[in-house]
């Protein structure tokens, strides 16, 4: 009998699907914003909001570019700062700064960027493998999309937020 | 696939719990083996488990199950009696379906986990032992199925059994309607207790009607042994209705007086089981318990704010109205936390029940005789905790037994009853729940515990000397230490109380003990309810606040700079003859020193098991019920931090985890120093590149001043209020040369800034200079106190502030001007 189950399910899960498949061509959103003098952007899907800077408090014991915990609405969350992730000097906090809450699975960290820039609609197929020379060893760029002028490297959210300390 | 994985899951639950009281009955029945309750409790398990089992294809288990069910049944009817050797093998096939449930929990099948054949050998033996003296059963039955021959019932089938419990309880209604029938012809008798009792078979609970079905059939095979014995009087006259006929009277004449039995029963099965319950599952109580959590932090901070709004609107009507909203929704959220938290309880019977076979099993093997007396199993504790509490206290129990309890002969010559008794004691006490394991053994000797440990070299015999008895008690937490003085089976294996004692810790326990000589020895462990809300410590390190467990904290003392002394460059302090070694908090977490030290500091004396630290802190805030949330599975782990809370005013405070802290210590080597400015000023060359900061929140008074400065060249920032002025200084992007401070300003007044900035050391030399209309002498007192270079009073003239600025820059007017 679980196996006359299993099959229905099987065919629902084909039905659903296939749809899918069909369309012509998958768009991704991404939300772009700088980080020091460059254009970064990530999936709109991977971030949960974005927020203001709010006060937060230092974690000892912790890489520099760990700034340290904040509490949004109750859950405590790592602050951590792009530039210093990506070797700039420290930010500075001013009006146009904000944290990025950004959520994979289970894992939520608020992420400190300079400035948003907009949201944009991009092909799939207009994103390119990020180039292995650019020495990325921790995967941290996922591709570059191309859009009429500009290049934007699109980051990779689960290496974002991997502990690598 | 997944229906069967559900009724595995559910078999299994079922199943364990089924055991948990098992081994409690069957401890039960060996004090009273008479007791045919209790054996028709044990026997319902057995066949529970074998019958599913046997649905759900385990044969090991069915095969294991159906042996002891065997056996069971012959005991109940009485063809066996419980020995300690029967019990023994019980027991044994007891453990063995556990095992092998256990192995059906991980694997998902019972095969090649459990040997069983050997516990199936010996439940057989008893089997056959008991049966020579039963009349061999091979004569076909005078049965409506023909189809087997049958021994007794419990070789029937699922579905004979099931016909003839349907005929039985047909029969037995019919008796019942009769007999109401000829009660009502003969007199109305409401007063008596069977009537109320047999009024209704579809009214009884299911336990009741399980109970009767029992009962039922002990009777009917009562009655068929004495058919059977009958018949071979009569010599084979397989007559159906003789019996049927004969059994009618009888039954009629007995149930009278079972039936009154049953009254007493029944009241109390209904009180333990009839409980209405649902199964949740964990995660969703702890989902629940963090939203609470939340909740309760908010409510913190609306009280926090409630106590700003009421200093600053006294008297005013509303106040009343916010009063009355704050503390009804503390109030709930306070009810609606400890609900939640209860629905996380479990009675810590369930830890205790395991108890009563361990200390049976521990008695055998020692040849001591101890009662264990159990109370308060109904005291409840957070889920995790109980799961946690149950190694410490096997551990102590076990060493009760083993040092605790003498021979019953060496008890018996000390005038002790040979029996001894351990006593496990749970009840609430607060904000804690209490566990006493009391035995009345030969207790404790503080002088041979002194000497024992100085022996071993754990204590210095100038310690032993200075030692309290309650200190010397502690010592059997001592790692290595071992009081046996032979290493039996029990204890003395290498793991011992002091594992106990940091599993205690671990909870944030603590561990008392009390003893006499001759008399016995009392433990008593303090452990808080739940792990998520804890008492803590908050301390102050330059700007940074953490949360110390309070648990841990033995004291706090207030020093000055100069009691702390080096020792092979490690601080430590002397206090009370004892040398304490000190670390700075600022050094374990790099704290930026950004203030100077003041002229005390606190030192917070921390402690697990038997080594202690101080803690050198800036202040005390203050002892506060933090909720602890975790950092998330990126920052988790971190040296030294156990997890976070978040106060009143919102900002996350890191709760430090002690034990980690410790070991840190170790390896941090003092830097107590006063760090000195090394900030060398950059060279000024022209007049502009002199900072002054203006703080004012007129406008207007913010342009007088500028005009006046104007001549001087120098340059000029403005800030509206102390906070924003502090905040500018902080930063650091400008280093001001002097700020000009107005008193009477919104969110931060003059004096509270002056005494802000005094703080930092790099602002120890920046002169501040008051420029405000408030001029009497108090006012001028005041501003010298918190760090004020100059006061000028308004009005002024251009001039003269100028003077005063240039004075203070050290900026030659006359090469300006």
């Amino acid at each position: 009998m679980s196996n006359q189950l299993e099959e229905v399910m099987k065919k629902q899960q084909q039905q659903q699907r296939a749809p899918q498949e069909g369309e012509i061509e998958k768009v991704v959103q991404l939300v772009g914003f700088m980080v020091g003098d460059e254009e970064f952007a990530v999936p709109i899907l991977s971030i949960q909001e974005i927020i203001k800077p709010i006060e937060y408090t230092r974690t000892p014991k912790t890489p520099p570019y760990v700034l340290g915990v904040f509490n949004l609405r109750g859950s405590v969350l790592p602050l951590i700062d792009l530039r210093m992730k990506f070797g700039l000097s420290r930010s500075k906090e001013n009006e146009d700064t904000r944290y990025m809450v950004i959520r994979h699975n289970e894992e939520v960290a608020g992420f400190v960027i300079d400035r948003l820039t907009q949201a944009t609609r991009i092909k799939e197929s207009a994103i390119d493998p990020a180039p292995e020379t650019l020495g990325d060893e921790q995967n941290m760029i996922y591709g570059v999309g191309k859009q009429e002028e500009k290049l934007i490297s699109i980051l990779n959210v689960e290496a974002l937020l991997r502990r690598d300390f | 696939m997944d229906e069967f994985q559900e009724i595995l899951e559910d078999f299994l639950v079922e199943a364990f719990e089924m055991i948990e009281q098992l081994d409690n009955d069957l401890i039960e029945l060996e004090n009273s083996p008479e007791d045919l309750d209790l054996l028709n409790r044990i026997f319902r398990v057995a066949h529970t488990i074998k019958g599913s089992s046997s649905f759900l294809n385990f044969d090991v288990l069915t095969h294991l199950t159906h042996h002891m069910e065997d056996v069971l049944n012959k005991a109940r009817r009485g063809e066996l009696s419980i020995t300690p050797d029967v019990m023994d093998v019980v027991l044994e096939s007891t453990d063995k379906m556990k095992g092998l449930l256990e192995h059906i929990k991980e694997t998902g099948s019972d095969e090649g986990a459990v040997d069983v054949a050997p516990t199936v050998r010996r439940l057989e033996a008893i089997l056959n032992g008991g049966e020579t003296q039963e009349p061999p059963a091979a004569e076909p039955e005078p049965e409506p199925e023909p189809v087997e021959e049958e021994k007794d019932l419990s070789e029937m089938s699922e579905e004979e059994v099931e016909a003839e419990i349907e005929r039985l309880l047909a029969q037995r209604q019919e008796e019942d309607r009769k007999r109401r029938e000829a009660k009502r012809a003969a007199e109305a008798a409401g007063e008596k207790p069977e009537e109320s009792e047999e009024k209704d078979l579809s009214e009884m609970s299911e336990e009741e009607v399980e109970a009767e079905i029992e009962r039922l059939l002990a009777q009917r095979q009562e009655e068929d042994r004495k058919r059977r014995e009958a018949k071979r009087a009569a010599q084979k006259e397989a007559q159906k209705s003789a019996p049927e006929a004969k059994e009618a009277p009888q039954s009629s004449a007995k149930p009278a007086a079972p039936a009154k039995k049953e009254t007493k029963a029944a009241p109390k099965e209904r009180k333990t089981t009839v409980e209405q319950t649902i199964r949740v599952d964990v995660k969703r109580l702890d989902d629940l318990m963090n939203l609470i959590g939340e909740l309760v932090l908010g409510k913190n901070r609306l009280l926090k704010i409630y106590d700003d709004v009421e200093e600053r609107y006294e008297g005013e009507q509303f106040l009343e109205e916010l009063n009355q909203v704050v503390s009804s929704v503390s109030l709930v959220t306070t009810d609606l936390q400890i609900a939640v938290m209860k629905t996380r309880m479990l009675p810590i019977g369930k830890v205790f029940n395991k108890f009563p076979r361990m200390v049976r099993d521990l008695s055998r093997e020692l040849h001591k005789e101890i009662d264990l007396v159990i109370s308060g199993e109904e005291t409840e504790l957070d889920k995790s905790i109980v799961e946690e509490i149950g190694d410490p206290l096997v551990h102590i129990i076990r060493n009760s037994c083993d040092h605790g309890i003498e021979l019953p002969q060496e008890r018996i010559e000390k005038g002790k009853p040979a029996k001894g008794t351990v006593q496990l004691k749970a009840y609430n006490e607060g904000n804690h729940i209490i566990i006493e394991i009391v035995d009345d053994g030969k207790g404790l000797d503080a002088d041979m515990l002194k000497m024992k440990a100085v022996e071993k070299g754990l204590i210095s015999e100038k310690e032993a000397d200075q030692m309290s008895e309650k200190e010397a008690f502690m010592l059997i937490f001592k790692p290595g230490f071992s009081t046996a003085a032979q290493v039996t089976n029990v204890s003395g294996r290498g793991v011992g109380m002091d594992v106990v004692r940091s599993n205690i810790e671990k909870l944030n326990g603590i561990i008392e003990i009390d003893s006499e000589v001759g008399k016995g020895t009392t433990l008593k462990l303090k452990i808080p309810l739940t792990l998520a809300i804890i008492q803590s410590l908050l301390v102050s390190v330059q700007e940074e606040f953490y949360a110390i467990p309070l648990a841990s904290v033995l004291e706090t003392v207030r020093i000055t700079p100069d009691e702390i002394q080096s020792v092979e460059g490690r601080s430590v302090l002397r206090l009370r003859d004892e040398v304490l070694s000190l670390v700075h908090l600022a050094d374990l977490f790099d704290v930026e020193r950004v203030f100077s030290m003041g002229e005390h500091a606190y030192v917070v004396i921390i402690g697990i098991a038997e080594t202690k630290i101080g803690l050198i802190v800036d202040s005390l805030v203050g002892q506060e019920e933090v909720v602890i949330k975790s950092l998330g599975e990126y920052l988790k782990g971190i040296e030294g931090i156990a997890g976070a809370t978040i106060r009143g005013d919102g900002r996350v405070t890191l709760i430090v985890d002690v034990g980690a802290l410790m070991d840190m210590a170790k390896n941090v080597k003092s830097s107590m120093q006063n760090l000195e400015d090394t900030q060398t000023a950059a060279e000024k060359s022209s007049p502009a590149d002199y900072n002054i900061l203006v703080v004012d929140d007129s406008k207007t008074d913010r342009a007088i001043m500028r005009k006046a400065l104007e001549p001087l060249g120098v340059t000029i920032t403005e800030a509206t209020n102390g906070v924003e002025a502090l905040n500018l200084m902080k930063e650091g992007s400008k280093t001001f040369d002097a700020a000009l401070v107005d008193i009477e300003m919104p969110r931060m007044d003059g004096y509270t800034l002056a005494a802000e900035i005094r703080k930092f050391n790099k602002f120890k030399m920046v002169p501040l200079i008051a420029v405000t209309s408030r001029t009497s002498r108090s006012d001028r007192m005041r501003g010298v106190e918190v760090g004020m270079t100059e006061y000028i009073t308004k009005p002024y003239t251009p001039e003269y502030l100028m003077n005063v600025v240039a004075r203070n820059i050290n900026l030659n007017v006359e090469q300006t001007v």
